[in-house]
């Protein structure tokens, strides 16, 4: 794309930005490296030099708590997935397919059974039944076909792991091999082979959209006024496709689980680092033939699971042989190897997309086909289609769009949920075509951008009333901090004929609704509590926000509270750890259940003090009475009144069930699609070398809506670390196949992964506080959103460095050469 | 399995074990010490979860045989602590917000430690070579290394 200076000075811009806001001051002052002590503004607060301070004005919410699961990680005593042992305990090993696609012939499982100190070896035929969340296509092995390269065949139990590990290369199979599909648009073409035959012979979910004959197993179509009318009316037309590789979530953790089975309780109990123990409790159960109640779930903490964890993946194979194996506990840890096999990934997309705009830069129609690569099941995709299908409607007001998200099989590694659930990818495509839109007006990016945006009270492309809006703040702050308004985000030449520019990305996603959260606390008489509750701790911090948010109603030090361990024998309902939804979610349950408490403390005031319940109440900590008496909670141990009294249990439930407006299935027309929707905005500078095709980012700005933060450091390690894996999902990672299907870089050498040599840029957050009504403390979820536009903002300071626009991830250094010898500055390069 | 007798010291206790002789020094570790505070990401020494000190160096612990640790010292992050008193280290981790899932940490611990034994003062770009064999899909490092130049100041003013 070349510029006409004519343009570029009409949409200069210094002169759109630079107006008088109390934020943008504050924010100059980071622009000129002033310390964050004197930064603190009411309405934005901003990290800088790994300082972190305060948001708002309580006691322990907004404050940079010590996280409560950190002394037990620095000293190694955390206790992990492949930390559970057990006396007498059998390792597993799963024998996994060669092939992507073929049918099993026969087995031949003599030698591996004559292994010394094989106890199990379990094929398909052994373990009937089919899982999903949304279709049941799934076995726990491999029955008749295989459908991926990786997928289970046969699993065996052994008294070490090195027995079990041995007889698994002795498993002989013959395969017939199949032909395989591994591009999800290919595997929409008449013709394409089927991965599954008919999806509705499958158990499945009431509003499943599959089609038969075909490998399309979901469907999301979101209409809004008339796109065609818009593209013929509007002055500006961009059309591209773009893709996004598969990515695997590569958390350290592997995939892990261990399994016992109860005989005389007929009981199962499954330790696992799951982000849903609830969810796989009730898919095991019903997989198994077992009651709910009859299947345990005991959570240890998650070395890392962005999603990955969020399934039931390996639990129904370790399920399957204790059951085999006599009351035995069993173990089984997948390799590196076979996490990148059978683990599971984000898919790769391929996305057209065209966009419109008038003259005066406003967007006027944008119309999206997406095609989402699900793997060889369907596991979380429709999920995954539906979720960013509404979000796709993108940050920006557009008065016609068409949205149709494909769920396709193929015969690639299974899709999981992956951190930004979708949106990333679609944010890629829409926001280089935000890029290329303006190019077209000659507008500055960021004005256009600011021209589009939504704010609170616009009606959005579902007919939602939007509350809450921080994109304005989000934009303006991130902009503020790479230094936008001083015009050099264009592409410029480094004296050494490095070429520069900046990018700019919006970000928007919502969060699963309906959905419900429970917590269960007890009140000690030495005013300590303890939370139960089922949000699992994956890095996130929702051990300490928990806590945090307790305390703060009870107004109670946050060292009194502490969480117990997740256990679906003992602590509270909880739908999943998902969907950046444990803090705002759990976090008003927690409310509610610091209420019962006060509660219930105001009544044995009332007994104690012989005073009606009505002239009792509490205030910030403190229950007060008439005749000047009152009740620091926190020192209630000083007192009488819990004598004879058992710990009192406060009960506290939050669901969105309510405020739900399930959206039209043909239109998704809704007024209330989610109960919260996230915003952000993110900025960088990058270096390209154009001999090379290398990239430098030279510089990053991240401003995230949080509401109100309830933890600022955690909030900050989100971001930073979600810009940072959002950043190596632009660059660095791709899992590559062949045109069989064959994984070709399962492991962490070949699919490389951002370490600390490529993250030497300084990352400066700006955490927007914009409180959200229906939260007390006014938080918004924060794990996901942040990695949804540096993929985005990226690739767009990239393409314009180069001059030519690279519509796929990751940016690797041949497509930036390419980039640059087809583009308008090739000349330079030479 | 062959089987070897070994005498290797773990963070300052001796030990002295028949071990097979293909048993891996993390699976030592974790499965006959059961020390699990030494992690097992990659079993190829890819990820450095594993890492921990061999005579004072930072080796991948996946990589290296049992039977290699006969008659050397080990020390693994159970080792870091004076009992309850953390080392400057782990302190600096807390402080910085070095810490997310924590599956990486103590892997990473120990490499900081390796680090700065080495330079006590030491430059990003040191602590950046340093720590590049660990992998932490968190935090995206920035914190860590600068919990590592806390350490170096906790250390340093300690004498």
């Amino acid at each position: 794309m070349t510029y006409k200076k004519s343009d570029q000075d009409q949409t200069s811009a210094s002169t759109k930005v630079k107006t008088t806001t109390d934020l943008e001051s504050k924010l100059k002052q980071l622009a000129a490296s002033v310390p964050l002590s004197s930064i603190g503004t009411e309405d934005v607060y901003v990290d800088q030099a790994g300082k972190v301070g305060v948001m708002g004005n309580y006691q322990t919410v907004g404050h940079p708590e010590e996280r409560k699961d950190a002394r037990e990680k620095v000293t190694g005593e955390a206790v992990f997935g492949p930390d559970v042992e057990f006396p007498n305990m059998l390792y597993a090993a799963v024998y996994h397919s060669p092939y992507a696609h073929a049918r099993i012939l026969s087995y031949d499982l003599e030698d591996a059974k004559a292994v010394e100190g094989v106890v199990c070896v379990l094929t398909g035929k052994d373990v009937p039944g089919r899982f999903g969340a949304f279709i049941a296509d799934q076995s726990t092995l491999a029955v008749d076909k295989v459908r991926y390269n990786g997928e289970p065949v046969v699993a065996i139990a052994a008294e070490t792991a090195h027995a079990a590990k041995e007889a698994v290369q002795k498993v002989k199979v013959e395969y017939e091999e199949l032909e395989a599909v591994t591009d999800p648009y290919e595997a929409m073409q008449p013709g394409a082979p089927l991965v599954h035959d008919n999806w509705s012979g499958y158990a499945h979910a009431a509003d499943f959209t599959g089609r038969d004959g075909t490998n399309l197993c979901d469907y999301f179509p979101l209409r809004h006024g008339d796109v065609e009318k818009g593209f013929e009316e509007a002055d500006i037309v961009v059309e591209n496709t773009y893709r996004t590789a598969g990515v695997n979530h590569s958390t350290i953790e592997l995939h892990v689980a261990t399994a016992k089975f109860d005989i005389a309780k007929n009981r199962l109990t499954i330790w696992s680092p799951t982000q849903s123990p609830f969810m796989i409790r009730k898919q095991l159960a019903g997989l198994l033939g077992l009651k709910q109640s009859e299947v345990r779930i005991v959570c240890t903490y998650i070395g890392g699971g962005f999603g990955g964890k969020y399934e039931i993946k390996i639990e129904p194979i370790v399920a399957a042989l204790a059951m085999h194996c006599q009351g035995r506990a069993v173990r089984l840890v997948y390799n590196r190897h076979e996490d990148y096999l059978a683990g599971c990934v984000r898919g790769g997309t391929v996305i057209k997309i065209k966009s419109a705009c008038n003259r005066d830069g406003k967007m006027v129609a944008q119309k999206i086909e997406n095609y989402f690569d699900t793997g060889a099941y369907s596991t979380t995709g429709p999920r995954i289609n539906y979720n960013a299908g509404l979000a796709a409607i993108s940050p920006y007001k557009i008065p016609n769009v068409w949205i149709d998200g494909y769920t396709v099989a193929t015969n690639r590694q299974i899709t999981s949920a992956y951190r930004g659930f979708g949106m990333p990818e679609y944010t890629f495509a829409f926001e280089n075509q935000m890029d290329l839109l303006a190019d077209k007006l000659g507008m500055d990016p960021y004005v256009f951008r600011m021209k589009n945006i939504y704010h609170t009270g616009d009606v959005s492309a579902t007919g939602e009333i939007l509350p809450e809006v921080g994109l304005e703040k989000c934009f303006k702050a991130a902009a503020q901090m790479i230094g936008w308004e001083k015009g050099d985000w264009r592409r410029h030449v480094t004296e050494d004929g490095k070429w520069r520019a900046k990018g700019m990305a919006g970000g928007i996603k919502l969060t699963g609704t309906p959905s419900s959260s429970s917590v269960v606390v007890r009140f000690n008489d030495d005013a300590t509590v303890q939370v139960s509750q089922s949000g699992m701790e994956l890095g996130q911090g929702a051990f300490t926000v928990i806590p945090q948010f307790v305390a703060e109603r009870l107004g109670i030090p946050y060292e009194n509270v502490s969480v117990v361990p997740v256990d679906t024998m003992y602590t509270p309902y909880e739908k999943t750890t998902t969907g950046s939804r444990v803090t705002f979610h759990v976090g008003n349950a927690a409310v509610r259940a610091a209420e019962d408490v006060i509660d219930q403390l105001c009544d044995l005031c009332a007994i104690g003090w012989e005073a009606d319940r009505e002239s009792i109440r509490f205030d910030k900590g403190v229950i007060f009475g008439p005749m000047g008496k009152k009740l620091v909670v926190k020192d209630i141990g000083k007192t009488s009144l819990m004598k004879e009294q058992d710990p009192i249990l406060g009960r506290g439930t939050y669901s969105t069930s309510d405020i739900w407006d399930k959206p039209d299935p043909d239109t998704h027309a809704s007024k209330k699609p989610t109960v919260q929707w996230f915003w952000a905005a993110q900025a960088c500078e990058v270096e390209v070398d154009p001999k090379t095709g290398k990239i430098r980012i030279l510089d990053y700005a991240a401003a995230q809506d949080v509401g109100r933060a309830i933890n600022t450091m955690n909030c900050v390690q989100q971001v930073e670390g979600a810009v940072v894996m959002g950043m190596s999902h632009c660059m660095l990672e791709e899992l590559l196949d062949d045109e069989q299907g064959h994984l070709l870089n399962g492991n962490m050498v070949d699919f490389k992964v951002a370490t600390s040599q490529d993250t030497d840029f300084d990352i400066k957050v700006a955490l927007i506080e914009n409180p959200v009504s229906d939260n007390l403390y006014g938080a918004r979820g924060i794990g996901e959103p942040p990695v949804v536009p540096p993929a985005a903002a990226i690739s767009n300071a990239v393409s314009r460095a180069c001059g030519g626009r690279i519509l796929s991830i990751p940016l690797k250094c041949e497509k930036v050469l390419d980039a640059v010898k087809k583009g308008p500055y090739r000349k330079e390069a030479e | 399995m062959k089987h070897c007798m070994i005498t290797t010291k773990v963070n300052g206790k001796e030990y002295v074990r028949a071990i097979p002789v293909n048993m891996t020094l993390v699976e030592f570790l974790r499965d006959e010490l059961h020390l699990h505070g030494t992690k097992e990401g990659c079993d190829e020494g890819e990820c450095g979860a594993c890492t921990i000190l061999f005579d004072g160096h930072p080796f991948n612990a996946c990589l290296v045989l049992a039977a290699e640790a006969d008659g050397h010292d080990i020390l693994t992050i159970e080792g870091m602590a004076d009992d309850d008193r953390l080392h400057p280290i782990q302190e600096a981790f807390l402080e910085a917000g070095a810490v997310q899932c924590g599956y990486c940490t103590p892997g990473m611990v120990l490499s900081a430690k390796a680090v700065l034994d080495e330079f006590p003062n030491p430059t990003d770009a040191q602590i950046r070579t340093g720590i590049e064999g660990n992998i932490c899909r968190c935090t995206g490092y920035n914190r860590i290394v600068e919990a590592i130049h806390i350490a170096a100041e906790k250390i340093n003013a300690a004498g």
